[in-house]
C-alpha cells in the first residue's frame, strides 16, 4: 500500500482529463473504457460516472474489483487507484453534485444531448499507486484561501447583525479571493423559495428575487444540502429570466408583477453553490459564478465551505440575540411628513404592497410592512422590535425558527431601492424605526 | 484513425481477475490493419505486462480526443517484445500526432510530451491480432461490436 492520501490527488479528480477503467469479466476477458467523471467522496472513497449501460458496468456488477488511471492535468504525472465497487446511488446529494459538475463537462466536450448520469457508482479506494515519470514542476500552492477564512471568521465574530454578516462575507469573497459576482440567499420555509438577500458585482442587486427548491446550482444545492460546482457553460444549469418571469404568479388573476429579475451572470461559465445549514437547519445559500472557465476548483470550494458554516453559526447567534429584546412602547408622535402623498398598496391575497404602482414586496416581508404602517398610520408607532413581529398573528410567520432578521434585512434594502420616503433603521439589537418623509394613502384590497 | 496515432489505453488481467492498465506511449498498425503494435513505457506497466505475459489477454482503447470517436479491440495471443532503434521512428511519429491531437482540446506540448515521456531501453512493443472490436463512442450505439473488417481499418 502507498501511503498517499486521496486528498493530495484531488487535482486529477476534476475532469479536465477524462480518467481511463480497467474491468474484467468473470472468464478473465479485460475490458478498458473512458470515464467522464472520477469524484473525490472522501478519503477512502470515489464515485464515477454511471453513464450507459456497457461492459463495465457488467463487468464491475460481476467482479467488483477495477483500477483507474488518472493524471494529474498541470504535473501530468500518472496514479493508478485500486478500487472497489460498493454500490449505486441515484438520488441524494452526491448524485446531484455529481449530476451538475457532468452537465458542464458534457456542453463542454460537445456531449450535451449524450452524457446522462445514471447514477453514482461509490467505489472503496483501496490503493493509489504513483507511477514513475517525467512530471512537470507543481503549480506553486495557494496560499490565499486558509488566510481568507480566517480573516472572514475574525470579522464575522465582530458583526453584530446579519447585515454585517453578509457585509463580511461578500467583501471577503471580492477583496481577498477576487470573486467578482456573488450571492446571499435565504430561505422562506413557508413557500420553499430562496430569496436573495445580498449580492455583490451585478448591474441590478436583485434583491427580493426568488429561486425554487431544485432549480439550478442554487436550487439543488439548498435540497439536496450539498455544495454544487459546475466548471464550464452547461445550459441545463441556467436561470432563464423569460420562463422565470412567467411562473407562480400567486393570483394570476390579479396580473400583479411581483417578480424581481435574477441578478445572476447570463452566461456563467463558472458556478459554485454551498449551503448555508446551522445546528441542522438549512438557511440559505452562498453562491458565486464568473464568467470565465475552470474558475472554483475543489479548493475555492473547501474555502466556502468553511465561510458557510462560520456564516450559519453567525446568523443563528444573531437571531437569537434580536428574538430578547423587549417590545418597544409608542414613542414621540411623528415628524408631520410633507409632499405628495405616496400610494400604498396592499394585496391581501398574497400580503403583495405596491407605492405608487411600483411592487415593493410580498410574502411575510409584505406582511411585516403592512403592519409596521398601520400601526404608523393608526397609532403613530415608529419605534418596533422584532419580538412583537414574532407575536403578532397577522404577520405568520411560517414557524419558531423563521429568520425574521433576513426578512427585515429584505424589506429594508428593498425599500433603499425602491422607496427613499419610506425606510428602516435598525436602533439595536432586535429593534428599528420606520422613517417616513411623505404623507400616506392606503388601499387595502382583500380577496 | 488508428494508424494516425490518437491516445491509446491498454489493460489487461491477472488469474485473480484484477485488471491492469496503462497509457501506451505509441502505436502502430501494419499496412494490412491486420496487425496493431503498442508501446509501454515499462517502469510504468510492470502488473499490466506480467498479466499480458501470463494470459496473452489484451484489450486496447483508441481515442480521438476532439471528437471522442473511441474504439476498443481485444485479443487472446498478445507478444511482448523489447523496442529496438527501429521503434524510435515510431514513436517519434505518435509523439507529434499526440501533440496535434491534444493541442485542440486545449493543452500545450509540454504536457503531451511529459504524459508520454520514456527511454527507448524502457519500452516494450505488444503486438496483436484484433479478435473482436467495439464501437465505444459515447452515446446509443457505445458498446455495440464493430465487423470484424473494419476492426484495423480505421473506425
Amino acid at each position: 500500500m502507498s501511503r498517499i492520501a486521496l486528498g493530495a490527488i484531488r487535482p486529477c479528480m476534476e475532469g479536465a482529463i477524462p480518467a481511463v477503467m480497467a474491468t474484467c469479466a468473470v472468464d478473465g476477458t479485460p475490458n478498458v473504457a473512458y470515464i467522464s467523471q472520477v469524484y473525490y467522496v472522501d478519503e477512502r472513497h470515489v464515485a464515477l460516472s454511471f453513464q450507459f449501460f456497457n461492459k463495465t458496468r457488467q463487468n464491475i456488477l460481476d467482479n467488483p474489483h477495477a483500477t483507474v488511471l488518472v493524471l494529474h492535468p498541470v504535473m501530468a504525472q500518472f496514479y493508478r487507484l485500486h478500487i472497489r465497487y460498493l454500490r449505486t446511488e441515484t438520488a441524494g446529494p452526491l448524485f446531484e453534485s455529481m449530476k451538475a459538475q457532468l452537465a458542464g463537462i458534457a456542453s463542454h466536450t460537445g456531449m450535451a444531448g449524450v452524457f446522462h448520469l445514471r447514477g453514482a457508482d461509490v467505489y472503496e479506494v483501496q490503493d493509489i499507486e504513483p507511477l514513475e515519470g517525467k512530471g512537470l514542476p507543481a503549480p506553486p500552492p495557494r496560499c490565499d484561501l486558509l488566510g481568507a477564512v480566517r480573516r472572514c471568521s475574525e470579522r464575522l465574530t465582530d458583526a453584530t447583525g446579519l447585515d454585517g454578516l453578509l457585509h463580511v462575507v461578500l467583501s471577503t469573497l471580492s477583496d481577498t479571493l477576487d470573486i467578482r459576482h456573488a450571492m446571499v440567499l435565504m430561505l422562506d420555509a413557508g413557500t420553499q423559495r430562496l430569496f436573495t438577500v445580498a449580492s455583490c458585482g451585478y448591474a441590478m442587486s436583485g434583491v427580493g428575487s426568488e429561486i425554487e427548491m431544485g432549480d439550478g446550482v442554487i436550487g439543488v444545492a439548498a435540497r439536496e444540502r450539498t455544495p454544487v460546482r459546475i466548471m464550464y457553460m452547461s445550459n441545463a444549469y441556467l436561470y432563464s429570466r423569460a420562463i422565470r418571469s412567467s411562473m407562480h404568479v400567486d393570483a394570476p388573476e390579479l396580473a400583479l408583477q411581483t417578480d424581481i429579475p435574477y441578478p445572476g451572470l447570463s452566461e456563467p461559465h463558472s458556478q459554485l453553490a454551498v449551503p448555508i445549514v446551522s445546528a441542522g437547519r438549512l438557511l440559505g445559500v452562498l453562491f458565486v459564478e464568473s464568467p470565465s472557465e475552470l474558475r472554483f476548483g475543489f479548493e475555492d470550494e473547501d474555502a466556502l465551505v468553511a465561510i458557510a458554516g462560520h456564516l450559519g453559526a453567525a446568523i443563528d447567534l444573531v437571531q437569537a440575540a434580536t428574538e430578547s429584546a423587549e417590545p418597544v412602547q409608542a414613542g414621540a408622535p411623528p415628524r408631520i411628513s410633507d409632499g405628495d402623498s405616496l400610494q400604498l398598496r396592499r394585496y391581501a391575497i398574497n400580503d403583495s404592497v405596491f407605492i405608487n404602482d411600483t411592487y415593493l414586496i410580498k410574502g411575510v416581508a409584505g406582511a411585516i410592512f403592512w403592519k409596521l404602517i398601520k400601526d404608523y398610520m393608526e397609532a403613530g408607532r415608529t419605534e418596533f422590535s422584532n419580538r412583537e413581529l414574532r407575536l403578532d398573528p397577522s404577520i405568520r410567520l411560517p414557524d419558531v425558527t423563521d429568520n425574521l432578521e433576513a426578512r427585515l434585512l429584505l424589506l429594508q434594502r428593498r425599500l433603499v431601492e425602491h422607496s427613499p420616503h419610506v425606510r428602516i433603521e435598525k436602533t439595536g439589537r432586535g429593534r428599528f424605526r420606520l422613517l417616513v418623509s411623505r404623507p400616506l394613502q392606503l388601499t387595502d384590497i382583500s380577496s | 484513425m488508428l494508424d494516425r496515432g490518437v491516445s491509446v489505453i491498454v489493460s489487461s488481467c491477472n488469474a485473480s481477475l484484477r485488471p491492469s492498465i496503462m497509457r501506451a506511449v505509441g502505436s502502430a498498425i501494419t499496412a494490412d490493419g491486420r496487425s496493431i503494435t503498442v508501446y509501454m513505457a515499462r517502469s510504468q506497466s510492470r502488473q499490466l505486462l506480467q498479466d499480458v505475459a501470463a494470459t496473452g489477454r489484451i484489450a486496447v482503447v483508441f481515442s480521438e480526443p476532439s471528437t471522442h470517436l473511441t474504439v476498443q479491440v481485444k485479443a487472446s495471443q498478445a507478444r511482448i517484445r523489447d523496442a529496438q532503434a527501429a521503434d524510435e521512428a515510431v514513436l517519434q511519429r505518435y509523439l507529434q500526432s499526440m501533440e496535434r491531437e491534444i493541442a485542440l482540446v486545449g493543452y500545450g506540448p509540454p504536457l503531451v510530451r511529459a504524459m508520454l515521456a520514456h527511454e527507448l531501453d524502457d519500452v516494450v512493443a505488444i503486438s496483436f491480432e484484433p479478435e473482436q472490436a467495439f464501437d465505444q463512442t459515447p452515446g446509443p450505439k457505445a458498446g455495440a461490436a464493430l465487423p470484424p473488417t473494419r476492426s484495423g481499418s480505421g473506425a
